[in-house]
This record gives structure tokens, C-alpha cells and sequence, in this order.
């Protein structure tokens, strides 16, 4: 049902949509690449991980049919290493973010009343980013040059020496490529949740799935530098010679095991948070009542969010660490089961209290609450050292995940899927088809993973490529295999049931599942603008306390219900009371995402064919066309020249100076703040753990040199913060000409730091130190130089009329950048000069 | 600024947690450089001076912890608004946790000696 063919709409009404429909209208053909709207895009997320899906699942089969007979030849050594590594990869990060990522980019919006996500052009770059970096990375299997040292890349196994084919580096360059997505996403779902919420949403009001998405996507902001930053280190070891993880040379291989954990374990709490938000949204819709104890659910998001960051030596109890260190993580890791057991026996106690329908969707749910609280008692059994110990690198820890991994992501995904396919496609789904492949990959999965168990507990060793048929593994590797293929069978009637569905699925009312969230008040399929007219909810349950909210709203009786100005809208809202604070007007669609995408992508094939002139030439194409993209902001013609809003409004948020953008740059600079504390920790670790680290008995680096760009930094960000002061009290005067004098001071940081890495000799191939230091040099000369060049074009834009006392928001987002660099710069000053300096060449 | 400091705003459910996180961070960076460094020998036992160092940080946090909790529960209390109401006790719940876990995870110092 579109809402413009709605017959009972009067002209007005019908004027209003068909207005809505030709501003936020989707261009076809080759147009399709400019679409930024977040339905469209979330689609895209999803539709390719079910691709990448496939494709890992394919390779799943592979393993399982070489290892389903001893001695067997299927697979050289070689092909079966690269076919597990990538079967890990795929499905870790081309499959599970990705998709949980798509789910939310579509959904969220949808359920706090926004018309899209407040950064649709980031939505849409990091879309590009993923698809790009997935393609290059699969090409690798094609090429036959896959990676081929594991899905977390254990130096020295994937250094140089023992890898010196392209495989790590197809790796490495590719997921750096594919995270630049997972955090584009990240922020911008952090902020859209925060600050686009409908009017009267408070945030103790909002969804719960909203609260899940909120702590996955700052996990993800806070999760994934360290390994971008790892992956960036190991290449630059493997391009360049620099031995960060090499003993000889003063590096050390466990940084990567720390480094890597520090994503890989939070991440499998990325993976499963929008699985159990998921859960928590349509187990109630089932049970028929609302959620017992949504207090106690976000309280263990929270609990959960932080103690997954504590366990990440858990994967590292045989390296050698002190038994007292082992056991706080240990406890740690036991201590994760609580919040987890929360929302167990929340779940429970909803089913108890309520009274459940068995539908389709309900079917997953109790298959996800099977397979994942059996996950979840061998993870407590995975906590205990002695036990760890035993088991490590054997089935038993491959079965364990899976259980983890597919039961707390698959299940609960495939119960979203059926749930919110008549919304997608305004057809229900087949009861029959459905309920025929959830069977057969709920008994396929279990027939391959709880006998994988026992296959562990024999002492099969993971990743080895075959058997002899004496170690008696022959039996159990056969069943696994055989309830491999059974599952596979589950996921091919499971893609004929979605394809025939879209055909021959009957007409799906209003609101299928009597559900109580805002998605169920729109037209389905959805319209690119959502809802036309933008409700005031005060209740975690709008359409069960209010079911004409459908008509009331495609009627146009609520908020920002005007098109005359031609401007994408949504609300912007207050994070924590829901009171409206501005109009977002919203960036259309675009080819600078697409564009700025494959310039990147041209970088990475440069980075790995080893053609670096052509990928420094790259880069800076790239930087042009992402500062162009940013060009298009403010008071822009592109943008919103025109500030009139309809009487009663709040103002356009680029006339504000807080709107969502100073949210959007605080959220990049916790994941920039990441990246950062991964270095330090990078360097304090080398420093006090690598045998080999040479630490100089003076520094290298000249003391005027740093103070000086540290001085002109200082002064900048002074100068800076000044003119905001002023843009506060509407004075706008020598605006641009200040702007223009905080360029240049940032251009003398930039000179002056240039300066002192040059005058400094560093031998980055030599040592670990020089290469640490020339890493955390050139990463606060390209802040520098970057806070130069945003302050340059902010000149410009004040020149042209897009900023000004009218429009002031843009400062105040760049005046936090030069804050950032700010406290970045001085404490990394204390840490490779004054520390070295005091403490001397100690080791 | 003021209203971050009032127990009732949001603010609170990922303190406690912050809390726990640098006491972690504290206590195992501590912990390894201080092995790295200065290795007390076997011999000590559990009787060293990063087992009393550890301990006395788990201790002070935990202390620092629960207060908060109780803060938490007095300002849900007090609370005027729903949401008010809502954050602080649910904080306070958060907190409690925070407290909890800091104990269980540093009681080990108890029986294990430090860089064995």
C-alpha cells in the first residue's frame, strides 16, 4: 500500500505525499548510486551480508566435506587453510556486523519516529566502503591467494617470514577498508538514536531494541580502532619492515594477540546485542504483553557493553601470562554470565506472565534461547583456566562459539527476518515453508555442533586439514559433516521461501503481529520518507495505547507536515527528555559517497599491488572528494540557503550550535580517542614487555621543535575557541579572517612537527621504537594538518555566506576536532619525550 | 555540568561501569609493569607489595562503589519525576553491579601471589 493511492486521503493530504514522495524520491539506473535514504541502504547492508553469507557458507562445506573421512585428499593443506580463514573472516566481518548493521540503519529510524538516519551520505559511504572492501577481499579465493593464517591473523604467523604471499595483506588492507563502515555506521546510529528521536520520546521511553543498538553501535565506535590500528601496524611491518611484532627488532608478537582480543571480544557482543534486541522486541509482541523489567534489560545492556571489554585475555590464557592476572580475568569472564542471565530469565519471565502465540518468528526465538543458553554454560566452563587450558585450539572452543555466534546472532536474525518481512514486502510469510527450514537447520546445526563437543574433547585440534583414522575421530567428524549438509539444505528451502514470498505471499494487514512499535505505523512497503506526518509519543507501546496512529498519521495531524520548502526534514530532539530542539534538515542524494568509496578502494589495490605513488595520488583524490561532500553543509545552496521554518518550529540546526553535527563529531572522536589509547598501549607495552625494545638514552626528537608546534597548537585552539565565544553572542565580525589565522597556526604545527620528525633520523625499519614513533608522529601531523585545512575552507565558506552568525554550527564541530588534537598532542609529548626524557634509556 | 553530577541523570548508568573499567585497566597494567619492573620472588608468597597494593585499590573502589549505589537509591527516592526515578535506581542497580565485580575479580589477590 503507498500512502498517495490511499483513496480516502483528501487533495491536500494527497498533494502533502506526493510532495514527500518527490523530495525524498530514489533516482533509478545509475541514479541508484547516488541514494542515501536509510531504507534503501539498509537494504543494501542486508542483501549483500546474505550474499557474503553464502559465500562463507560454502566455504563451511568445504571444511566439513574434507573433514568428514581421515586421510581424506579433498583439499590440499594449502587450499584448506586459506578456505577456514576465510570462511572466519567472511562471516565475521562480511556477514555478521554488516547485516546486524543493515538491520539497524533500516529499523531504527523507522522506530523512533525519524524519517532517516542524520548523516544519510556516511550511511551511504559506508555502504560503498563494505562492498568494496568485501570484493576485494573474496577476490582472494578466486585469485587463489586468500589469507591463510586464521581469522584473527597471529603474528609471526602472518608476518612476513612465514606469510610472504599477498594472503595477509588482501586481509589486512580489506577489513581496514570494511571497518571504515562498521564505523561510519557506529557513529551515526549513536547520534540518530540520541538526537532524532520523535517529539515526547524520552530516553527512558524510547524501544529497547533502540537501547540495544545504542550499546552495540558504541561498542563498535570504541571496539574496532584497535584492530584498524593493529591491521595498520602489521602492514606497515610487512610493506615497509617496521618491527612492531618482530622480538629482534624490539617489537613483540603478543601486541597483535592484545590488540586483536581488544576488538575480537567485544565483537562477539557486537554480533549478539541487536540479537537479543531482537529478541526483546518480538517476544513480547508474542507473549502478548509488554516486557517484564525493561529497567533490569537496560541495565544489563550497559553491564554487558563494559564487562565485554574486560575479558579480551581470555583468548590469551596460554600465552604465558601470571596466574594472578589469569584470574582476574577469569573472573571477569564468569562475571559476564550475569547480565546475560538477566535477560534470560527476563525473557522467561514475559513468556510466564503473558499469554504466548507459537508463530514463525516465536519458533527462532525458542531456538535462539536453546542453542544460546547451551553457548553460553560452555563459555562459563571456557572461563576456568584449568579447563581453558585443556581445550584451547581444540572442536570443542570451534563448537562453543558457533553455539554463541549462530544462536545468539542467526536464530534471533532469521526470527527479525520473518517478523519483518511483511513490512519490507507487504506479504506474510509461509508458515509451512518456514517452519520446515527452521527444522532443519535447528537439527542440522545441533547434529554439527554438540557432537563437535565431544570431537574437542577427544583432542582434535582445530584447523588441522585432516586425521588419521586411529585418533577414533572418524565417527563424530561424519556426523558433523552429514548435520552440516542437513543445515545447508535448512538455508537453501529458506532462500526459496524469501524469493517465492515476494510473489506468492498473501497481502499482510496493518499490523500483522498486533505489534506496539512505531514500524508497524507506516505504509508497507515503507515510504522513503517513513511517516509524512511526525507523532508526539509519550508510551514505550504507541500502537497498543493508540491504534489510529497509522491513519492519524498518513493523514498529516502530526508534526513537520510541510514540503513546500523543498528540504529532506526530521525532528531533532533533546538525548534525554524527547522535547523538540530543531528541525534536521537532511543532505539528499549524492554521488560524493560513491565517488570518495572507489577512490578509497583504488588505495587499497594500490596499498596491495604495492604501487604507492599511485596510492598516495589516490588518497589525495580521495580527500578532495570527501572535502567537496562536506562543502555541501550549512547555508549552502545544496543544503538549506533558505532558514524559514513553519510558525511554532524550532530552528534549522545549522542555524543552532549544538545541533546533531557537534554530537556526530564527538561520537568519531571517541572512536579516534580509541585508536589513539591503542597506540600509547602499543607503546607502553613494547616499552616495559618486548625483550628487544632499544629505548635512546636521549630523545630524538628536538625539544623547540615540539614545544613550538605544541605553542602554535595551543594558540590556535585558544583562538579558536574565542570566535566561538563570540558566535555565541551573534557577533560574526573578522570571522574569516580569524578562521584563516587559526589555518595558518595549524599550518605552522604541521610545519614545525614535519620539522622535528625530520631532524629527528628516526630508522623506523631498524627498530620498534623508531617505527612506534614515527606512527604516533605521523598520526598527530595528520590531525594537525587536517585541523589546518578544515579551519582554510571554514574561511571560505564565511566568504561565500554558509557560515556566519545566522549559521554557526560549523565551528563550534570544528573547534572540537582542535580540541582533540589539543590533548592528543601534549600527552603524547609526555609519553615519548618527557617520560623517556626522565626515566632514560631504562630498558 | 552541575546536572551530570545529580544521581537521576542518565549520565550515571555507564559511571559505575567507567569506574570498574579504569580500576581494571589500573589494577592489570599495574600489575604487569610492576612484574616487568620489580618481581618480588616466589618465596614471598601472597605477602608482596603489589598483592596489598591491588587489594587496597579493590577495596577503596569497592567502597566508592557501594556509596554511590547507595546515592543512587537515595535520589530514586527522593525523585520527583518518573525518569528521575527511573535513572537513579536503575543506576544505583548498575553500580551495585560495578561493586560487586570489582570485589569478585580482585579477591584473588588473597591467594595468588602476583607475577608466578
Amino acid at each position: 500500500m503507498s500512502d498517495t493511492k490511499d483513496a480516502t486521503l483528501t487533495p491536500g493530504i494527497r498533494r502533502l505525499h506526493e510532495g514527500m514522495a518527490r523530495v525524498w524520491a530514489n533516482p533509478a539506473g545509475l541514479g541508484a548510486l547516488t541514494v542515501v535514504n536509510h531504507t534503501s541502504v539498509g537494504l543494501r547492508f542486508m542483501v549483500t551480508g546474505a550474499v557474503f553469507f553464502l559465500i562463507g557458507g560454502l566455504l563451511a562445506m568445504l571444511i566439513r566435506t574434507q573433514l568428514a573421512f581421515p586421510d581424506n585428499d579433498f583439499m590440499s593443506h594449502e587450499t584448506y587453510n586459506q578456505v577456514f580463514s576465510m570462511h572466519g573472516t567472511v562471516m565475521m566481518f562480511l556477514f555478521a556486523i554488516p547485516i546486524l548493521e543493515g538491520v539497524a540503519i533500516y529499523m531504527i529510524p523507522k522506530m523512533i519516529g525519524a524519517r532517516d538516519l542524520v548523516c544519510p551520505r556516511l550511511s551511504a559511504f559506508g555502504y560503498f566502503c563494505y562492498l568494496f572492501g568485501g570484493i576485494i577481499l573474496t577476490s582472494s579465493l578466486v585469485l587463489e591467494m586468500a589469507p591463510s593464517s586464521g581469522w584473527f591473523m597471529y603474528t609471526p604467523l602472518s608476518s612476513g617470514d612465514y606469510s610472504p604471499g599477498r594472503g595477509s595483506d588482501f586481509w589486512l588492507l580489506g577489513i581496514t577498508f570494511v571497518e571504515i563502515s562498521a564505523l561510519s555506521a557506529g557513529v551515526e546510529l549513536v547520534v540518530s538514536i540520541l538526537r532524532t528521536r520523535t517529539e515526547g520520546m524520552a530516553l527512558h521511553k524510547m524501544p529497547l531494541f533502540a537501547w540495544y543498538i545504542l550499546a552495540m553501535a558504541l561498542m563498535i565506535v570504541v571496539g574496532f580502532p584497535p584492530l584498524i590500528l593493529g591491521s595498520i601496524l602489521l602492514e606497515l611491518e610487512r610493506a615497509a619492515g617496521m618491527p612492531f611484532f618482530d622480538v629482534a627488532g624490539g617489537g613483540d608478537p603478543v601486541l597483535w594477540a592484545h590488540l586483536f582480543w581488544l576488538f575480537g571480544h567485544p565483537e562477539v557482543y557486537i554480533i549478539f546485542l541487536p540479537g537479543a534486541g531482537i529478541v526483546s522486541t518480538l517476544l513480547p509482541v508474542f507473549a502478548r504483553r509488554p516486557i517484564v523489567g525493561y529497567g533490569w534489560v537496560v541495565a544489563a545492556i550497559v553491564i554487558m557493553g563494559f564487562i565485554s571489554f574486560g575479558l579480551w585475555v581470555h583468548h590469551m590464557f596460554t600465552l604465558g601470562i601470571p596466574q594472578l592476572a589469569l584470574a582476574f580475568f577469569s573472573a571477569a569472564s564468569m562475571l559476564v554470565a550475569i547480565p546475560t542471565g538477566i535477560q534470560i530469565f527476563v525473557w522467561l519471565s514475559t513468556l510466564w506472565l503473558g499469554r504466548p502465540v507459537m508463530s514463525l518468528p516465536m519458533l527462532w526465538i525458542v531456538g535462539f534461547l536453546v542453542i544460546f543458553v547451551l553457548g553460553g554454560l560452555t563459555g562459563v566452563m571456557l572461563a576456568l583456566v584449568p579447563f581453558n587450558w585443556q581445550v584451547h585450539d581444540t572442536h570443542f572452543v570451534v563448537a562453543h562459539m558457533h553455539y554463541v555466534l549462530v544462536g545468539g546472532m542467526l536464530f534471533p536474525l532469521m526470527a527479525g527476518l520473518y517478523y519483518w518481512l511483511p513490512l519490507v514486502s507487504g506479504r506474510m510469510p509461509s508458515e509451512r515453508l518456514g517452519k520446515w527450514s527452521f527444522w532443519l537447520i535447528f537439527l542440522g546445526f545441533n547434529v554439527t555442533f554438540l557432537i563437535m563437543h565431544w570431537t574437542g574433547l577427544l583432542g582434535m585440534r582445530r584447523r588441522v586439514f585432516t586425521y588419521d583414522s586411529a585418533m577414533g575421530w572418524d565417527i563424530y567428524n561424519l556426523i558433523s559433516s552429514v548435520g552440516g549438509f542437513m543445515m545447508s539444505a535448512g538455508v537453501a528451502l529458506l532462500i526459496l521461501d524469501i524469493a517465492l514470498h515476494f510473489r506468492f505471499g498473501r497481502k499482510a494487514p496493518q499490523n500483522p503481529w498486533n505489534a506496539d512499535t512505531l514500524e508497524w505505523a507506516m505504509p508497507k512497503p515503507p515510504t522513503p520518507y517513513n511517516f509524512v506526518s511526525l507523532p508526539r509519543l509519550e508510551t514505550r507501546h504507541p500502537l497498543w495505547d493508540d491504534p489510529e496512529l497509522p491513519r492519524t498519521i498518513t493523514e498529516g495531524q502530526h508534526g513537520l507536515n510541510t514540503i513546500d520548502h523543498g528540504r529532506r526534514e526530521t525532528w531533532g530532539s533533546d538525548a534525554l527528555t524527547g522535547k523538540l530542539r530543531e528541525v534536521v534538515h537532511l543532505p539528499t542524494n549524492s554521488w560524493w559517497p560513491f565517488f570518495a568509496a572507489l577512490s578509497l578502494a583504488v588505495v587499497c589495490i594500490c596499498l596491495l599491488v604495492r604501487l604507492y605513488p599511485l596510492a598516495g595520488v589516490a588518497t589525495l583524490v580521495a580527500a578532495v572528494f570527501l572535502l567537496r561532500w562536506s562543502w555541501e553543509n550549512g547555508a549552502h545552496p545544496k543544503a538549506a540557503p533558505d532558514a524559514t521554518v513553519a510558525p511554532g518550529q524550532p530552528p534549522l540546526h545549522s542555524r543552532t550550535m549544538n545541533g546533531p553535527g557537534v554530537w556526530t563529531m564527538s561520537v568519531a572522536h571517541l572512536a579516534n580517542g580509541s585508536f589513539y589509547l591503542s597506540l600509547l598501549f602499543g607503546w607502553f607495552y613494547l616499552w616495559t614487555v618486548a625483550p628487544e625494545w632499544q629505548m635512546p638514552e636521549t630523545s630524538p626528537l628536538s625539544l623547540p621543535l615540539l614545544a613550538g608546534a605544541g605553542l602554535a597548537l595551543t594558540l590556535g585552539s585558544a583562538w579558536l575557541a574565542k570566535m566561538v565565544r563570540r558566535l555565541r553572542r551573534h557577533n560574526d565580525s573578522g570571522l574569516g579572517g580569524g578562521m584563516y589565522l587559526a589555518a595558518g597556526l595549524g599550518a605552522l604545527q604541521s610545519a614545525l612537527l614535519g620539522l622535528a620528525i625530520w631532524q629527528a633520523g628516526l630508522a623506523p625499519s631498524e627498530t620498534a621504537h623508531d617505527a612506534t614513533l614515527l606512527v604516533a608522529l605521523a598520526y598527530v601531523l595528520i590531525h594537525a594538518l587536517l585541523g589546518a585545512l578544515l579551519c582554510l575552507l571554514q574561511g571560505l565558506r564565511v566568504g561565500y555566506g554558509f557560515v556566519g552568525a545566522e549559521a554557526p554550527l560549523e565551528p563550534v564541530v570544528v573547534l572540537r576536532l582542535w580540541y582533540y588534537n589539543l590533548v592528543v598532542y601534549w600527552s603524547l609529548f609526555v609519553a615519548v619525550w618527557v617520560m623517556p626524557t626522565l626515566l632514560g634509556g631504562a630498558s | 555540568m552541575k546536572r551530570l553530577l545529580r544521581m537521576a541523570h542518565p549520565i550515571h548508568l555507564v559511571v559505575g561501569p567507567t569506574i570498574w573499567g579504569l580500576w581494571f585497566v589500573a589494577i592489570y597494567a599495574g600489575l604487569s609493569v610492576a612484574c616487568s619492573v620489580a618481581p618480588p620472588t616466589p618465596e614471598q608468597g601472597m605477602l608482596t607489595g603489589i598483592n596489598i597494593a591491588v587489594g587496597l585499590a579493590t577495596l577503596a573502589t569497592t567502597v566508592l562503589l557501594l556509596g554511590l549505589s547507595w546515592a543512587g537509591v537515595t535520589a530514586a527516592r527522593r525523585a520527583g519525576l518518573h525518569r528521575e526515578c527511573y535513572f537513579a535506581f536503575t543506576s544505583a542497580g548498575v553500580y551495585l553491579f560495578s561493586a560487586g565485580a570489582t570485589l569478585f575479580i580482585g579477591y584473588p589477590v588473597v591467594f595468588l601471589p602476583p607475577c608466578i
